[in-house]
């Protein structure tokens, strides 16, 4: 078996709008990168921040490498926030730790890892420092997909909303193998343009649209 | 059950702070945060990002950028020009005609000339590359950036208009990671304002020409210009037809880093050779057609009034009366609506071979100074080239919108040359 690994990274906007691809192969198992649009968020509303989210959905990569700068995770674990919300298979790559101990940052890669449920790798890409590592990781990720629990709970009543939203969502036959529910339901709850149009070609439309709307 | 009862009216807000809260704990039990310590950009962002300080700093370094090109590109210009002049005195002695007069007007007069501009265009490309991967042009962004929300433009927009300095086509395609298809309109209808390497070589003959010691303040003024109309342009179009409220955006600023001789060449020789490769297809077509005119019909003194390349110009030059344009001039602006280059290209077939310090005597003994100045300003303001116009159809997927770019910026192309004219007159220069 073949596995196909995809790569996200991050840029500054306007530099990638559309995606690239490239490939390699590694310990003799040939992997298929796929660079998308540098995003901090996965909203309909902006083109290359939906290139990246359609490919996701429709693609399902066998896993999403999310590179980060270490010296500024606040921002950017957003996007892994909403990568794991997609319930995608993510690597985290914490780039540039150089700068963020340069920031004088120490950062519990062991625990972080732990909090979110996903394996992380710590590189500083100019240089060359921890691509070995990040290249085997990727690999052990892409085979082994691991099942990790939510690492985002709302309050109790957002979740059960969202339970009560995923349960009507169920209904329909031809939405679960398309899309994640739970993420379905919580993008219906910010009535986000794309699952609202979802919601109303769907066969339970009138369910759904009765709790959103 | 209803959503709204729990979430308000805005969910999307609800959830994101929920999220944010989320990855704060997580980040308070893994990330501790010591001392900082001062590191150099710190110390440079002080500057460059300043409120205050900040846009000038941009400027003055744009400044210094044009004083460079012009120094560093002037005795390269000098050789490319002589080796075409030589090129095109062999071509004279050909003992057919027809033959002799493509080569020595067509080619080597009309795109031979444009070449000579190659020096000055790769010039600017490695100062840019410098700026860029140097850090400092995201920082540019960034500083315009929180002027343009403050005037209720899309800060993003800037990144797309900065990209315009090289071509205005992958520019006006950067628009799509802008949000709102308002937001997105208005930078594709300004993006057209920045001044891109096409125009460069015009500004570079005509200020040669006429500005001597202050013709890199007078190209640099172009840029300035540009950014200047592309801004109140889209304060306009806000105001009146795509009114709205911008949305605030981050822009990761990357840390300042010396650039490499070697990344920045290798970025000059990218974006140049689509130059050198426009030279190769389009500019030589085009001095294949614009010879053509000039010497048809045959027999009429090439480049002539009396030449078809010439009865355009005729015919054409009243409309440009009142900004001092002659005939010549009006025919290369004609063409230039093709690309930018054809301006020069042109006056270098329709004023025949002699290279550049003959032209540029002939353009001094027959217009103005201000009236150079308005030339300069037309260039940069009108429509860039036709594929600017193509791009902007596929963007915008409106044949509306793209008739109202081309029409828009050639009023204000003509407004603004007019205004030079104008105050030209005013301040007692003529």
């Amino acid at each position: 078996m073949v596995p196909g690994a995809r790569q996200h990274v991050g840029n500054w906007p306007g530099k990638t709008v559309e995606k690239k691809e490239g490939s390699f192969s590694h310990k003799g198992v040939p992997l298929k990168l796929v660079d998308l649009p540098g995003t901090y968020s996965l909203t309909a509303a902006a083109e290359d921040e939906l290139v990246s989210r359609n490919f996701i959905i429709e693609e399902k990569p066998d896993l999403v490498v999310d590179v980060v700068d270490a010296s500024n995770l606040e921002r950017n674990l957003y996007l892994t926030m909403l990568l794991l919300e997609l319930d995608t298979n993510v690597l985290l790559v914490l780039n540039m730790t150089d700068l963020a101990k340069e920031k004088g940052y120490k950062i519990n890669i062991d625990n972080l890892s732990q909090k979110l449920g996903i394996p992380i790798i710590a590189t500083v890409a100019t240089k060359g420092k921890g691509i070995a590592e990040l290249k085997d990781a990727i690999l052990k990720a892409a085979q082994t997909r691991i099942t990790k629990k939510n690492a985002l709970n709302y309050d109790k009543q957002i979740e059960s909303l969202i339970d009560y939203l995923v349960a009507i969502l169920t209904k329909d036959k031809n939405l679960p193998a398309k899309y994640p529910l739970r993420w379905l339901a919580i993008k219906l709850l910010e009535k986000d343009e794309q699952a609202l149009a979802v919601a109303k070609t769907s066969a339970v439309s009138r369910e759904l649209l009765e709790v959103v709307a | 059950m209803k959503a709204k009862k729990v979430l308000g009216d805005d969910a999307d807000i609800v959830l994101a702070d929920a999220r944010y809260e989320q990855i704060s704990k997580i980040i308070e039990a893994s990330l501790v945060k010591g001392e900082r310590k001062r590191t150099v950009t710190d110390v440079l962002d002080k500057v460059f990002l300043n409120k205050y300080v900040g846009i000038p700093a941009f400027f003055a370094l744009l400044w210094a950028v044009f004083q460079f090109t012009f120094e560093a590109s002037a005795p390269f210009m000098g050789l490319i020009e002589m080796l075409f002049a030589w090129l095109s005195s062999l071509a004279a002695q050909i003992p057919n005609e027809v033959v002799a007069s493509l080569l020595a007007d067509g080619i080597f007069g009309g795109l031979g000339f444009i070449l000579s501009f190659t020096a000055p265009i790769f010039f600017l490309f490695f100062a840019l590359s410098l700026l860029e991967d140097s850090g400092y042009l995201a920082r540019v962004a960034f500083v315009f950036d929180k002027l343009m929300f403050k005037l209720g433009l899309h800060g993003r927009s800037f990144i797309p208009m900065l990209l315009g300095f090289g071509c205005n086509l992958p520019a006006i395609m950067a628009a799509r990671s802008i949000e709102g298809k308002k937001d997105r309109l208005i930078t594709i209808l300004t993006v057209p304002f920045m001044s891109c390497a096409a125009r460069l070589p015009v500004y570079v003959l005509i200020a040669g020409a006429f500005f001597a010691s202050h013709a890199a303040t007078a190209v640099w003024s172009m840029y300035v210009i540009g950014i200047v109309v592309a801004i109140l342009f889209a304060l306009l179009l806000r105001k009146t037809i795509l009114k709205g409220e911008p949305a605030p955006f981050i822009i990761e600023l990357p840390t300042y880093k010396m650039p490499t001789l070697w990344g920045s060449v290798l970025h000059m020789w990218e974006r140049g050779v689509s130059f050198l490769k426009k030279a190769g297809t389009y500019l030589l077509v085009g001095a294949i057609i614009l010879w053509v005119l000039s010497v048809l019909p045959w027999g009429v003194e090439a480049g002539s009034g009396d030449s078809l390349i010439g009865l355009i110009g005729q015919t054409l030059q009243p409309l440009f009366g009142p900004l001092g344009f002659n005939w010549q001039i009006v025919s290369s602006l004609v063409f230039a609506f093709l690309a930018k280059e054809l301006v020069v290209e042109s006056l270098g077939v329709i004023y025949g071979v002699g290279g550049e310090a003959s032209i540029q005597a002939a353009l001094v003994a027959s217009i103005t100074p201000v009236s150079a100045f308005a030339l300069m300003v037309f260039t940069l303001l009108y429509v860039p080239c036709l594929a600017t116009v193509g791009v902007i159809k596929k963007e915008t997927g409106s044949w509306k919108w793209t008739l109202f770019a081309v029409l828009s910026e050639m009023a204000i192309a003509y407004l603004g040359a007019l205004l030079i004219v104008g105050l030209g007159g005013l301040l007692g220069f003529s």
